[in-house]
């Protein structure tokens, strides 16, 4: 064997222990990785959230507090899309990579039955929460099989908000919204609509519906959607598009924050939306300043006022080290205090009884009214096939709203198929 | 310098011992290329392969990843079978050939158009050929939201300028019918990908020799004649490249789709990859989005295969 041969064999030896070397690290850190990091160890956990301005900063805000509170976790903050179908798309390409960041992340109250089903994030029930503090509706919202799998961070009421200074008092009947609007529209020729809402192909379609929905006694019920009462209240958005034009054939393109701009720059007498709605007419102005009633959707007779449960939880990836830390903050950031502090900020409202104060009250008085709107809100079907319902009821409520299929054959061919998607796997 | 110099250059002066032979060093310097491939090899493996035998294999089998601890048994067909069981997946696909058909029709004789037209010179003519490039740059992305704000009826472009000009259509919800979605993702569509068909055509029109039409014009033949007999028969090459990416791009279509409309009114603009999207990310169901993805590639291939074969070059 030459020299030259053997000078070859060199770096093949260099190669091997290398790649020992890097197998063993592998192995060991891989180890050490594994294990659970105790609350009391020094740590970083990621946090995810949709949240950008003042929600955001009111995030940072109470992250830094906790980092203070809490010296050995460092938080850091993973702001993803707002729009909620990224923002679920983001943390599902890290679920389905299997990695163990974020630690902890906001969830729509949609996600957390599927994330369940999935073994994507993690039972919170060895952690013992609390559940009784929050207000039941959300709470169910993020449980499945009977364990919970996230946690109530704030809650959205939706509901009808109506300018005071056009509608004297607030309507009792859908069919009083209409003959509202109408009038409205007579005696205010600036205004371009009698009512705005959320008609766009995505998730905000069905709130808006939903909001209407429970106000004729109907129920989202993916077993059972061709109900008279869902069927009314499709029909009562459809008419106010295509008969009674109290609504333009452009909210088949918006979605809240089209409906808050018209709100709040007096073009609506009505708007189907949430409690933010307030808060940025008080912060920013326009016709509607200190005009603003909000209001449960008025009810049929014999129903109860409909809202829709919006609003945002807080879960721990199941494939996180550091749970123990990240039930820390989830435990923080749902601190009566630090969730009031969030809504006087942010005006999201929330998910805690007891953080609404008289301070918040006297802040922001219409929380009041979101108090009572809570009482009413419906929370979306809970199943872990909710995306696939939501898909469903989207190209229905899209259909109708865009005028290629009347209400009641829409739901009754849409039925079959979110039944159909409810119950499968 | 060349491989073997470098490596006669690493070797010799260290050894000391005999210079090896030329097989040993031909053999030497096999290994040397391919390992230096082999990074490019492995990434295009990894990046290209993997996928696409992970996709055929998903498409064989039970694979949905939200149900959790579900075993991935073997499916055989059935995946194939759900899409043309399945209400959806027959009317996206003639959605999505239609589509493909009038996009690129309409987007290539526009492009010509403006290939001939930017061929001639003006002055100006560079920075116009620079400039209809911007549009090409723009991500799809960033141009379908610019396109949702045109089209809006409220304050969008689109219904303001056939409103002056008193033109039918200025108080259109463009997004929200059938047809007027989808004339609004056409002409956004076309506003994206016409340059990048004009400058192909632009470099096939340079390659055609100057002389060729001064000896037509001397023959008597008209502008057209010239068009029709010369410069479309010897564009062909430059036509057949850029048909082929356009259709494939095409038939691929999704981003603007997702973001203009989001599949609706309805169901009523979904393509085939809108549906192999939905099926993975949203029924995360990786056995039916695989059988959707090959049906997308082989269909790709045949559409290139018989755009190769119509159009490549009769000897």
């Amino acid at each position: 064997m030459s020299n030259w041969s053997a000078y070859g064999r060199r770096p093949q030896g260099l190669v091997s222990i290398g790649v020992l070397a890097l197998t063993a690290l592998t192995l060991f850190g891989g180890a050490a990785a594994s294990s659970p990091v105790s609350a009391a160890s020094s740590q970083t956990i990621t946090f995810a959230e949709s949240g950008l301005g003042s929600e955001g900063a009111q995030t940072q805000k109470a992250i830094n507090d906790f980092e203070k509170a809490n010296p050995n976790i460092k938080v850091n903050i993973l702001v993803l899309s707002p729009n909620s179908t990224t923002y679920l798309q983001q943390l599902e390409d890290r679920f389905i990579a299997g990695s163990s960041s974020p630690d902890v992340m906001e969830s729509d109250v949609t996600y957390p039955a599927k994330f369940g089903k999935a073994g994507w994030i993690k039972a919170l029930t060895s952690f013992k929460p609390n559940l009784k503090q929050f207000f039941a509706t959300e709470v169910a919202a993020g449980q499945y099989k009977s364990k919970t799998y996230a946690i109530p961070w704030f809650d959205n009421p939706e509901g009808l908000f109506y300018r005071t200074d056009l509608i004297k008092t607030p309507p009792t009947s859908p069919a009083q919204v209409v003959s509202d609007a109408e009038a409205a529209m007579k005696a205010d020729p600036s205004l371009k609509e009698g009512i705005a809402f959320e008609g766009e192909k995505y998730e905000g379609a069905i709130t808006a519906y939903m909001t209407v929905d429970g106000a004729f006694c109907g129920k989202l019920n993916p077993l059972k959607l061709d109900t008279a009462g869902n069927r009314k209240a499709l029909a009562w958005l459809y008419d106010a598009i295509y008969q009674n034009k109290i609504a333009p054939a452009a909210v088949t393109g918006w979605q809240e924050g089209n409906v808050e701009s018209e709100f709040q720059a007096g073009n609506a007498a009505f708007a189907i939306n949430y409690p933010f709605v307030a808060s940025t007419v008080a912060s920013q102005g326009g016709p509607a300043k200190g005009n603003v009633g909000y209001i449960p959707f008025p009810a049929e007779p014999g129903c109860t006022p409909g809202s829709a449960l919006g609003g945002e939880m807080l879960a721990i990836n199941a494939k996180t080290t550091h749970a123990a830390a990240a039930w820390k903050l989830i435990e923080y950031l749902t601190s009566a205090k630090v969730e009031t502090a969030r809504a006087i900020a942010t005006g999201d409202p929330p998910s805690l009884p007891s953080a609404y104060t008289s301070s918040l009250l006297s802040a922001a008085p219409y929380f009041k009214q979101v108090e009572t709107l809570n009482k009413y809100a419906q929370p979306r079907p809970v199943n872990p096939n909710y995306l696939q319902i939501s898909s469903d009821l989207q190209t229905m409520l899209s259909s109708v709203f865009s005028n290629l299929t009347p209400p009641s054959p829409a739901i009754s061919q849409t039925a079959p198929i979110v039944k159909l998607d409810a119950t499968a796997g | 310098m060349t491989t073997r110099a470098v490596t006669r250059r690493l070797r010799l002066p260290s050894l000391g011992g005999a210079p090896p032979t030329g097989a040993v060093v031909r053999r030497a310097d096999r290994r040397l290329g391919y390992a230096l491939v082999a990074p490019v090899v492995i990434l295009l493996l990894l990046v290209t392969g993997y996928p696409l035998v992970y996709n055929l294999w998903n498409s064989f089998h039970n694979v949905v990843l939200s149900n959790a601890g579900a075993p991935q048994t073997f499916a055989g067909i059935k995946n194939y079978q759900q899409l043309f069981t399945t209400a959806g997946f027959v009317p996206a696909l003639l959605r999505t050939l239609a589509f493909t058909v009038v996009s690129v029709v309409l987007e290539t004789i526009a492009a010509l158009g403006l290939a001939l037209m930017l061929h001639r010179s003006f002055r100006g003519r560079g920075v116009m050929r620079a400039a209809i490039l911007i549009p090409w740059a723009v991500p799809t992305v960033v141009s379908a939201m610019l396109w949702v704000t045109m089209f809006d009826p409220r304050s969008g472009f689109v219904d303001y300028l056939l409103g002056i000009l008193h033109l039918p259509g200025s108080n259109t919800t463009w997004l929200a019918g059938e047809w007027t979605a989808w004339a609004a993702i056409l002409v956004a569509d076309a506003w994206k990908n016409v340059p990048f068909i004009a400058i192909i055509l632009l470099a096939g029109l340079q390659l055609i020799p100057s002389d060729v039409y001064e000896a037509a014009r001397m023959d008597g033949a008209s502008a057209w004649q010239s068009f029709r007999r010369m410069t479309l028969p010897l564009l062909r090459p430059a036509l057949m490249v850029a048909l082929i990416f356009r259709t494939l791009q095409a038939f691929l279509v999704f981003d603007i789709i997702y973001i203009m409309t989001g599949g609706g009114p309805g169901t009523t603009t979904e393509t085939l990859s809108y549906l192999n999207w939905y099926a993975f990310l949203v029924n995360t169901n990786f056995g039916v989005g695989g059988a959707i993805s090959v049906s997308l590639v082989v269909i790709s291939l045949l559409i290139a295969g018989g755009i190769v074969l119509v159009m490549r070059p009769k000897t």
